[in-house]
Parts: structure tokens; sequence; C-alpha cells
């Protein structure tokens, strides 16, 4: 694995989390790169640590100890507004609880990265271009039809893809799922995956996915298994 | 509204004010558009938004009452400040009983200052009236009364302040001063055939006068009361109507909504429609007031007396050890109303020469003894520059006591009228600031309720904060959002709380007259008070003051919920469902 095609490094990447007086240690030392265009799949069980590793790499959270090298820069040696920056350019983020924002509309949650890194002056000239992507986006994962709808009025399938709408909208270079399908049916899971998968094969998105269900974990091209904090090594 | 134009502050204020909206507009639109959209989300998204715009009320209410009071507040010391100044002058050159002689040379000196118009010497001399009641009162037993004797020279006098426009009698603003001259001459036919002429006194109201609660009638503007009160139900209609409509828009097909949403426009139209059509015509209100009923009429005696005093302070005496009384009749030409009770009870007009030798201090050239005034009223082009002026009459007073050595002149305090009249201003002063300062406490429980607000908020919206800081939005950003939100809150609440204020300002009397003939309950008693209306005063610096206080306010509580928000990890809050 050449550098020119790592798009993101984790290198002894340790977090540890204070519990009152204790500290618990949920990552220890963790190396991990993620190669461009590439579907990767962090497997583990509950607690292993694969959400922490994944908010860690998605620079939403500091390691307490270890780097993150994003696109050959050291993340958390940045200030944090090129964090916030990168978080909001290259970096789209899918939860499993779809994590959308209850008081705006579909359209509206599409438009957030957007409305984040546009000034009030600027939106008027840059709304209904903005607003068009978005629409084409959210017509693209199936739900052109929906798109005034408060995510309330939504099914679980179709909030996941309003969630995966906001998370692409912006055309990010790493795309980061949390137990996308972990909150959805059998079927409702494996229309999303598919969705997933298509991004990476026919857009060439780099795919970092998090899950402890082996059989989606088999549908990634790579797959690393996380257990108590640490990467099993040769079960790749 | 005059004087605020013609402040010298006012275009430096409205240059400060103009760069802080200007600022503000820039950090507005220059800021990302999340904010906005979320903060106004936040707020009027549906039923959930009455919890703000109720925390807006109690900040509405503390800027009507605020508002409102203090316009009251100030009309009462504006009144009694003019009032005040209109019985006396700009600058008062007091020399108390003993006097000060040489006042006309001192007076040209005075008139030399630069800024000074016009001057006029007056005597001031504690003295008792005896009225004796003629006409239909002349089985009434004489009425003594203890007043203070103002010996003045009327076409001076008149230039000082508003002594014309107080007599009983018309007197035209561009009276010639020959006219004005005249003012205390008794007419020939108030003189008595074989008896010595009198020399001419106008008298306080109240001096003359007993006070007897009359009926009197006033033309009033009838149903506007009414129709103020329709248009606040109708705007609260139409807040109903845009709020159901905001609920309905994500509620679509639910009857119910569109049957309260129709109630809402329904009332909202039918209340604009009746306070439109409201009629409001001119009617006769009747509500008792005092009036000074007089016991003398024009060409009455009126004999007054007093205990001369001596150039060195002593009393004149008597041989036997008793003081010399000097006592002289009056003829009644006139009446005085100010409105200012100290000076309607009390206020004897004289002409200075009569009143000069009552008080003793007419002088004896033969003696070489000079004539003495007790004071020197001065009026000045600026009323707001007489502090420069009195600094430059006491210095003037200094330097005329150096020419004269010999003289031994004595000492003399030279005021602004306001100074001289400082314990009664201080008093209204003093219940206003004591008002204004008590319903400011308000805005500390609505600085806490906004702060309660803004944490709550920030707390349930926890969530949200997770999801903007995960899509890219800086701590920051994140944390001005709930500013901007208790920012709007008391924005509401300053909007609403001024618009009532200054609309029921405007309508006062018509509320005023409204509540007293509908509750029957008297809230401005004309039988305590000499003003024939509520007195009012609408600073508009005041309103700019609270509205600012309570927007600052409102934005400085938020920080809690803003805080809160911003130091939130988006981890913390995404982690866990």
């Amino acid at each position: 694995m050449s550098n020119e095609e790592t798009i993101l490094r984790g290198e002894g990447l340790v977090k540890d989390y204070r519990m009152g007086p204790a500290r618990l240690r949920v990552l220890h030392g963790v190396d991990i790169a993620v190669r461009r265009g590439e579907f990767l799949c962090i497997l583990g069980p509950s607690g292993s640590g694969k959400s922490t590793l994944l908010h860690l790499l998605g620079l939403l959270d500091r390691p307490t100890e270890g780097r993150v090298i994003f696109e050959g820069e050291d993340a958390f040696s940045r200030a944090k507004r090129w964090r916030d920056r990168m978080r909001n350019e290259a970096i789209g983020f899918v939860f499993q609880f779809y994590y959308l924002m209850p008081d705006l509309s579909v359209v509206e949650n599409a438009l957030l990265p957007a409305m984040i890194r546009t000034s009030l002056a600027a939106w008027p000239f840059t709304r209904w271009g903005e607003r068009a992507r978005a629409m084409a986006v959210l017509k693209d994962v199936g739900l052109g039809e929906r798109v005034q709808h408060l995510p309330r009025e939504l099914s679980g399938g179709e909030r996941q893809r309003a969630a995966i709408a906001r998370a692409l909208v912006h055309r990010p270079r790493v795309l980061f799922a949390d137990e996308p399908t972990g909150n959805l049916d059998s079927a409702t899971g494996a229309e999303i995956m598919r969705v997933l998968e298509r991004l990476n094969r026919k857009e060439g998105l780099t795919v970092v996915m998090v899950t402890h269900d082996a059989s989606i974990a088999k549908r990634a091209d790579r797959v690393l298994h996380l257990a108590d904090g640490k990467l099993l090594t040769g079960r790749q | 509204m005059g004087e605020w134009l013609t402040s010298p502050w006012f275009w430096p204020a409205v240059a400060a004010g103009g760069a802080v909206v200007l600022a503000l507009a820039a950090l507005i639109l220059l800021s990302p558009v999340y904010k906005h959209i979320v903060c106004l989300k936040y707020l009027f998204g549906g039923w959930k938004a009455v919890v703000p715009i109720i925390s807006a009320l109690p900040a509405a209410l503390g800027v009507f009452l605020l508002i409102l009071v203090f316009a009251i507040m100030d009309g009462f010391v504006n009144e009694t400040r003019e009032m005040t100044r209109g019985t006396l002058a700009d600058i008062i050159v007091d020399a108390h009983l003993g006097g000060m002689p040489y006042y006309d040379e001192f007076a040209d000196r005075i008139k030399r200052i630069e800024g000074v118009e016009a001057t006029t010497p007056v005597i001031q001399s504690y003295v008792v009236a005896r009225i004796k009641p003629s006409g239909e009162f002349r089985f009434v037993k004489p009425i003594v009364r203890p007043c203070l004797l103002l010996g003045i020279r009327p076409a001076e006098k008149a230039k000082m302040g508003r002594f014309v426009n107080y007599l009983g009698r018309k007197v035209p603003p561009d009276a010639p001063p020959q006219a004005l001259e005249h003012l205390l001459d008794v007419p020939t036919e108030y003189q008595r055939a074989g008896q010595p002429p009198r020399p001419g006194v106008i008298a306080g109201t109240a001096v003359i006068g007993v006070p007897v609660t009359d009926y009197v009638s006033e033309t009033v503007q009838v149903g506007a009361g009414r129709r103020v009160l329709a248009w606040f139900l109708a705007a609260a209609a139409t807040a109903a109507f845009l709020f159901i409509w905001r609920a309905a828009v994500h509620r679509p097909g639910r009857v119910g909504w569109r049957v309260a949403m129709g109630l809402a426009a329904l009332s909202a139209v039918g209340l604009s429609v009746a306070a439109l059509a409201a009629p409001v015509r001119p009617g006769q209100v009747i509500r008792p007031e005092v009036v000074d009923y007089p016991l003398l009429k024009r060409g009455d005696d009126l004999v007054v007396s007093t205990i001369p005093v001596r150039p060195s302070g002593a009393i004149k005496m008597e041989p036997g050890g008793l003081p010399k009384v000097s006592s002289r009749v009056f003829a009644l030409v006139d009446v005085f109303r100010s409105k200012y009770w100290e000076a309607d009870s009390s206020h004897l007009y004289v002409d200075f020469d009569v009143a000069q030798q009552m008080a003793g201090m007419e002088g004896s050239p033969a003696e070489g003894v000079p004539a003495r005034a007790s004071q020197i009223q001065v009026k000045v082009r600026d009323p707001a520059a007489a502090g420069t002026v009195v600094d430059h009459i006491q210095k003037a007073w200094e330097a005329f006591q150096a020419e004269r050595p010999d003289e031994d002149l004595p000492h003399v305090t030279v005021n602004t009228w306001e100074t001289q009249q400082r314990m009664i201003l201080t008093i209204v002063k003093v219940q206003r600031n004591i008002t204004t300062l008590m319903l400011g406490l308000m805005f500390v429980g609505f600085a806490v309720l906004i702060a309660l607000i803004s944490y709550v908020m920030a707390y349930i919206k926890s969530r949200d904060v997770g999801i903007l800081k995960a899509v890219g939005a800086s701590d920051a950003g994140v944390g001005s959002l709930f500013l901007g939100y208790g920012f709007l809150i008391g924005l509401l609440g300053t909007a609403l709380g001024m618009i009532g204020a200054i609309l029921m300002l405007h309508y006062l009397d018509q509320i005023e007259i409204w509540v007293n003939q509908t509750l029957e309950v008297d809230v401005f008693p004309r039988t305590m008070y000499y003003f024939e209306h509520i007195p009012r005063h609408l600073s508009p610096w005041w309103c700019v003051g609270v509205g600012g206080a309570v927007l600052g306010l409102a934005t400085l509580a938020s920080m809690v919920g803003g805080l809160l928000a911003a130091i939130r990890q988006p981890v913390e809050t995404l982690r866990y469902e």
C-alpha cells in the first residue's frame, strides 16, 4: 500500500474516557490506513471501540495519543477550524440513528453542509444551485417525492436515505458510516447497502463503515476486525 | 420630539446607532445561513414556539411598564419643572431678606455677561394678607394668610418666565413693553372716591380663593379606548392564526387544525373590521375638579402687612420694643394661576417701589443709605448654559465687592432656578427613579427566564448541536445560534412592549376616561392634581435605552445556553441514543 493511495491514516491511536476518577482505555494504539476509493469495513462486537475509531478518523473526536493523517495533513496539529472545514467539505457521516435535524425538512437537512459554509449574504445567489444539487441527490436515493417532509414523517429506511443524501450532497471524499443498517429491518438494510456499494463502485467514493454484522461486512472490499480496542492482524 | 431633534447629542447618537446597526447587519449577513434558518425554525416551528413567545412576554411587560411609567412620571417632572421655572427666572442672584444695595448697577453689569438676555431686581418679603370677602361672601369672616410679597417691575418681570401667561387677563404674546408696564396699574373705576389711591396687587389664585370641588365638562373622543382594545385583540388573533398555520402545515389533512385556523382568521378579520368601524365621536364627560373659588373680585381690598428689615438684617422696632409693622391696602387687579401650588397659594405681586418701601429697603439718600433689593433675576439665552453664567455672575459679584471695600456688601447666593427648587424637583425625580428601578428589577427575572430557557433549549437540542458540529459547524457558530435565539426573544418582547406602550400613551386620556366611566375607577383624580390631563413625556432616548438594555440582557442571558452548546463535544451527543 503506497502513500499515494492512502487518503486517511491513523497512527498509534489511543482513546481514553474518564469515568469519574477512573480511566477507561477504549482504543489501544490502533494503526489503520484507508486507501482512496476502497470500501473498508471495521467489524467488531459491541463495545469493541469501532464507533470511537470511526469518530477519531472522521475528526469528530480527538485521540488521547496518536495521529490522524487526512490527505497528508496531521489533522490534530492543525487548527480546529481546519477540521471543521474538512468535516464540512471532505467528509460525510451516516449514523445508525440517522441524526437528521427534526425541525428541518428533508431537503433542508440535505442542504445543511451548504448552509454551514455559506453566509446569509451569499445564500440568495448560491441557494438555487445548491438546492438543485440536493434535489438530484435526493432523487438518486429515491426520495424525490419526499423532499418537503419532516424526518418524523418518513420511514426508517427513508430517514437513512435522507441521511446518506445529506452526507453525499457536498461530494465528500470519504464517507463514514456507523452501523448504517443497525436500526433497520433486513430488507431496508440491504437496500441501504446497495446504495453505499453503488456510490463506492460507480462514483469511486471512499467508504469506511463499522458494523457488528458479519453478513453486512462481507460486502466490503476489505474487512478489519476490532476487538477490545485492538485491530486483529491476519484477519483482513 | 423637538427637543430630541435639537439635542446636541442627536447626530452623534444617530451616528453611533447607525454604526451599531451596520455592524450588527454585517455580522448577521456574514454569518452562516444555517444559524438563521435553524434559529427561526426553533422559534416559529409549530406549537413548541409558544414557549419562547411566552418567555418574551415578561420582557414585553417590562418594556411596556418601564416606558409607560417613566413617560408619565417624566411628564410629572417636566410639568413641575415648567411650572416652577415659569414662576421664577433662569438664574436668581439672592441677597435674602437683608437685601443687596446698588442692584441696578450690578444688574447692568450682569447684562454685559455673555449669554445674558435680561435682568430685573425683585423685592421679596414675608407678609400676612388679610382677605375680607366681598359680594355674596361678605358675611364670611376675614381670612388671614401668610404670603410672599414680590415687588416687581412688570415689563422686566414679563421677560423672565411665563409670568404673563399665568395672569387672569389675556396678554398677547407680542404685547409691547409699554403695555406690560401697566399690569399693576389700578383702573380708575376701581379707585374709591374720597380715599387715597391704592396700589395694585396680583394675587395667587389660592391666596384669595377657597378650594371647592366643581364639576367641569370636557369634550373627549368617545370610543377610542374600545378601538385600541379591538386592535390589540386583532393583533393577538393574527399571531394565533400564524401559529396555527405553522403547526397545520406539518399536519396536512387534520380537520381540527383547519377549523382552529379558520376561527383565528375570522377573529382577526372580525376584530380588525370592528377596530376600523368602531365609532369614535366627540362626547362630553363631566368630572370633579378642584377649583379655587375667589373670595375677592377685582378692585376689592387686600391688606398686606410686613415687618421691615434693616440692611444689617435687624428688624425695625417701634419705641417700646415692639416690631414695627408696615401695612398697606392694595386693590386686586388680577389673579395669578401657574398650577404650581407653592406659587399660587402664596405669591402676591406688587409694584417694585411699593414693596421696597414696605420692606424698609427704600434707603435714605440724605443719610447716605442706598436702596436695596432682595434678588436680581436673570434670563439667559441658552438655559442649558445657565451653569456657566452662574459662575460668571459669582465672579462679577466678587469683583463688584472688591471695588467697594468700605461698603461691606452682603454675601449673595447665585443659583439656577433648578438648584433653588431642587427640593421639589428632587422629590419627583426620586419617585421616578425608584419606580424605574423597581420595574427594572423585572428584567432580572426576565434574564433568569431567558437563561433557563436557553439552557434547556441547548440541552434538549444537544443532538442537533452534535449533528451541526458533525457536518462542520464551528463551536462558536453553534453557540451563537442560541445567542441569536435569546436576542430574537428579546427583540420580540421589546417590539411588543414598545408598540403597546406607545399606543397606550397615545390614547391615555381616552383609556383613562373609559376606565373612569366603565369601571368607575378614578385613576387620575382632578381633585388631587392641578393637571388637566395625565402628564406624559415620551423620551426616544429612554425607549432606545430600554430596548437596548432588554436586547443586551436577553443576548447575555442566552449565553448560558450558547456556552453549553459551544463546549458540547459532538461525540457526547451522538454516541448514545
